[in-house]
């Protein structure tokens, strides 16, 4: 992300030098530099480039080999995996667990900013230290507390928080306010205190200086921040499969496990089933990438 | 117990009984009071429960996520919807996530019947009141030799669980290798070592094996086991009532590291399917292994496959016994639907669900010998009539044992072993420390 901002200001930069001299020393940054982008890739382009071939020649031949292109392991992963009812699920759990996070996380870290109050530090502190807590060390506690908290039956079918997505919701939204409270409040307290003065001044209540003034102030650090959250709620998997019962309701990361046999794997259909796992994510990042970036360096600097 | 059906009922249920009383008052005329009547919405409540769903239903909580075993699950909960009119709602987890959760499943709200294996795992559950004594079921089940009902006997003599399926662990090898090189099965562990080095001389590395994932030595670790010690002392080390320190687990080890040169070299960094590869390709002699290494072949390819028990060590122990893991069936603590549960307990202990399960999957022994298993391929028919032979079955060292202690000590102890196979004396006084600290109960 650093190269990528220090390329663009040299290329929007106003005197722009014709071209730059080719030194050594900037040769060897070229070569360092596309040697750690390989590096990040090759475990991807790998897994793409396995994905793509059958496993009866990778298993003759070893992956060293080259040959057995199919398109074979994407159909058999969909279908196996089911993976149309669990990417649904997916959209279930995560989609209402961001946007519930954003507004809550939002509500905390504008009073955090806008107000000072003795409790403040305290309260951010509380939150951020939330963050380094184990989440697996509540395990238990949490799914007795599951299975204890009953549902309505039009909420769930199980009758209980347990098995339900009502409760990977909740503690999805749980374990993610802590980050985005310490990100937001950071990110609004750099917002000029005249505005708000100004927004008293011509009568604007709390509430509308939280939805009106602050919120569209905000809207990089939340397109960040939804990008994160996305990638983090959706690639969620130990909740999911603790607290989960039901095969059939299981996110698509867990249903991930349907492709691996009871003892043999194929690994190329892993591969397979990893790459369309994968996609969501990139889609969400390269959809709000812009944001992505500015959101985060615009809360640094000024901060 | 009584919950809202609907949006609205939920939303009546949290006014007040003394405002509610008055509507219902209003609306059934001449019953007695508010109390009264509450009681009685409860009851209906509960009827409506039972009659409305329960009656035609049963859940099974099912680990069969692999495409063909449960393709061959419907098949047979198909039939039993045709023999008995009760539908099964299959709830399918894969098989890693059922393993590892069932503790919470079993604790939270599990399914009427589910899947699970005999041995120490299933007792374990009946022990702690988490399974259902099916005693009944096996009194109507016919087919099964002795040796499956003790594997599906808890500590108090009642069974818990009902037999489905299994698989031998054996020594797997190549028929064309075999013949090529015009090798003898052996009989004892001197033929056995003989071949090996033979095997050695022509170019092949004589035993594959692997143990990334720790637990395929423990089959190597059982067969030598029950091979010198016999079977009950095997089930008593799992038990956690014999020393490790002894001289009887010494003497496997010992037995054990003077093979390790003809095992495949470097095994911590391979996985089981990796060096099933390595016969499949001709490159390694033989290897002990579950059943399930045909999946690593293709189709051709099994014909080709064969295998033997591991030889007899010491004759008066013998060669009869061995690994063979059960898989089967247990009802839940509590059922929702306890007679449809165990009318499908009977039903997957019977003829009919095993010969569905013959038919429609080529690579499964069904536990049940009344089957017509005419459909077997030839080593289908040379395992099931080895177990059968069998005088005892052990169910493989993470069944029949504590499974914390099977992958905290048993795993790391074995993978240690293979590393630096001299210390045997510092190695089992460490696994018998942590032992006493697991088996405290």
């Amino acid at each position: 992300m650093s190269t990528a901002t220090a390329t663009r200001r040299t290329e929007d930069g106003v005197e722009a030098p014709a071209r730059r001299k080719l030194t050594p020393l900037r040769l060897l940054l070229h070569g360092f530099l596309i040697t750690v982008a390989l590096t990040w890739l090759f475990p991807i382009a790998w897994a793409v480039l396995t994905s793509l071939r059958s496993y009866e020649y990778t298993a003759a031949n070893g992956y060293a080999s080259f040959g057995g292109w199919t398109l074979d392991n994407y159909v058999t992963a969909w279908r196996t995996a089911e993976f149309g009812k669990h990417f649904l699920n997916s959209v279930y759990i995560t989609v209402p667990a961001v946007l519930l996070t954003l507004f809550l996380a939002s509500c905390v870290a504008f009073v955090i900013a806008r107000f000072s109050w003795k409790l403040n530090l305290v309260l951010l502190g509380v939150f951020t230290a939330a963050n380094l807590l184990p989440q697996q060390a509540l395990l238990i506690p949490l799914f007795r507390l599951f299975t204890e908290v009953p549902l309505p039956e039009f909420m769930s079918d199980s009758e209980l928080l347990y098995d339900s997505y009502w409760g990977l919701i909740l503690i999805n939204v749980a374990f993610q306010c802590g980050f985005c409270v310490f990100v937001l409040s950071n990110y609004m307290k750099a917002l000029p205190r005249d505005l708000y003065e100004a927004a008293m001044v011509d009568g604007a209540s709390i509430w509308r200086q939280y939805w009106q003034v602050t919120m569209p102030l905000c809207r990089p650090a939340l397109a960040a921040l939804a990008t994160l959250e996305v990638t983090w709620i959706y690639n969620e998997f130990f909740w999911a499969t603790v607290l989960m019962r039901t095969g059939d309701k299981f996110p698509v990361t867990s249903s991930l496990n349907n492709l691996r046999g009871e003892f043999f794997t194929d690994n190329n259909l892993v591969s397979a089933g990893s790459v369309l796992v994968a996609i969501p994510t990139l889609v969400i990042f390269f959809m709000l990438q812009r944001h992505f970036v500015r959101g985060l360096t615009l809360g640094a600097s000024k901060g | 117990m009584s919950r809202p059906r609907s949006q609205a009922e939920y939303l009546a249920r949290l006014v007040p009984p003394s405002v509610a009383g008055i509507n219902r008052r209003s609306l059934l005329a001449g019953a007695a009071g508010t109390g009264a009547l509450l009681g009685t919405g409860l009851l209906a409540g509960c009827g409506d429960d039972s009659g409305g769903s329960d009656s035609k239903e049963v859940s099974l909580g099912s680990n069969q996520s692999d495409a063909k075993p449960k393709d061959v699950l419907a098949k047979v909960t198909d039939g039993f919807k045709t023999s008995s009119g009760v539908q099964v709602a299959v709830n399918t987890v894969d098989h890693n996530t059922f393993q590892e959760n069932i503790n919470n499943y079993l604790q939270g709200k599990p399914d009427d019947v589910f899947t699970w294996f005999a041995g120490y795992r299933m007792r374990f559950f009946a022990q702690k009141g988490l399974a259902s004594d099916v005693s009944d079921v096996w009194g109507k089940l016919s087919g099964y030799s002795d040796a499956f009902k003790k594997a599906s006997t808890g500590d108090d003599g009642k069974q818990y669980f009902v037999p489905a399926s299994y698989y031998p662990w054996a020594v797997f090898y190549r028929k064309s290798v075999w013949q090529q090189y015009g090798y003898q099965t052996p009989k004892t562990l001197d033929d056995f070592t003989t071949l090996a080095g033979q095997m050695k001389k022509d170019g092949l590395t004589p035993i594959a094996f692997a143990d990334k994932d720790g637990w395929p030595a423990m089959g190597t670790f059982d067969i030598l086991n029950l091979r010198i010690n016999g079977y009950q002392f095997h089930v008593d080390l799992m038990a956690g009532k014999e020393a490790w320190t002894s001289d009887k687990v010494k003497k496997i080890f010992d037995t054990w590291a003077g093979l390790l040169p003809l095992h495949q070299p470097d095994s911590l960094g391979r996985t089981w399917q990796e060096a099933a590869q390595s016969l499949q390709q001709k490159k390694s002699g033989m290897y002990l292994l579950g059943l399930f290494v045909g999946q690593q072949f293709s189709n051709e390819e099994q014909n080709d496959l064969d295998f033997f028990t591991f030889p007899e060590i010491d004759p008066v122990i013998g060669a009869k016994a061995l690994d063979a893991p059960i898989d089967g069936y247990m009802m839940a603590r509590k059922p929702k639907n306890e007679d449809n549960a165990r009318k499908l307990l009977e039903y997957f202990g019977g003829k009919a669900a095993a010969d569905i399960t013959v038919k429609n999957d080529p690579a499964t022994l069904v536990a049940n010998t009344g089957a017509d298993v005419s459909g077997y391929t030839a080593l289908q028919k040379k395992a099931a009539e080895v177990v059968g032979s069998a005088t005892e079955i052990a169910q493989f060292l993470d069944r029949d044992t504590r499974p914390d202690f099977a992958s905290t000590v048993i795993i790391p102890a074995l993978q240690q072993f293979i590393k630096d196979p001299k210390d045997i004396g510092g190695l089992t006084s460490s696994i018998e420390n942590q032992k006493k600290s697991i088996f405290t109960d």
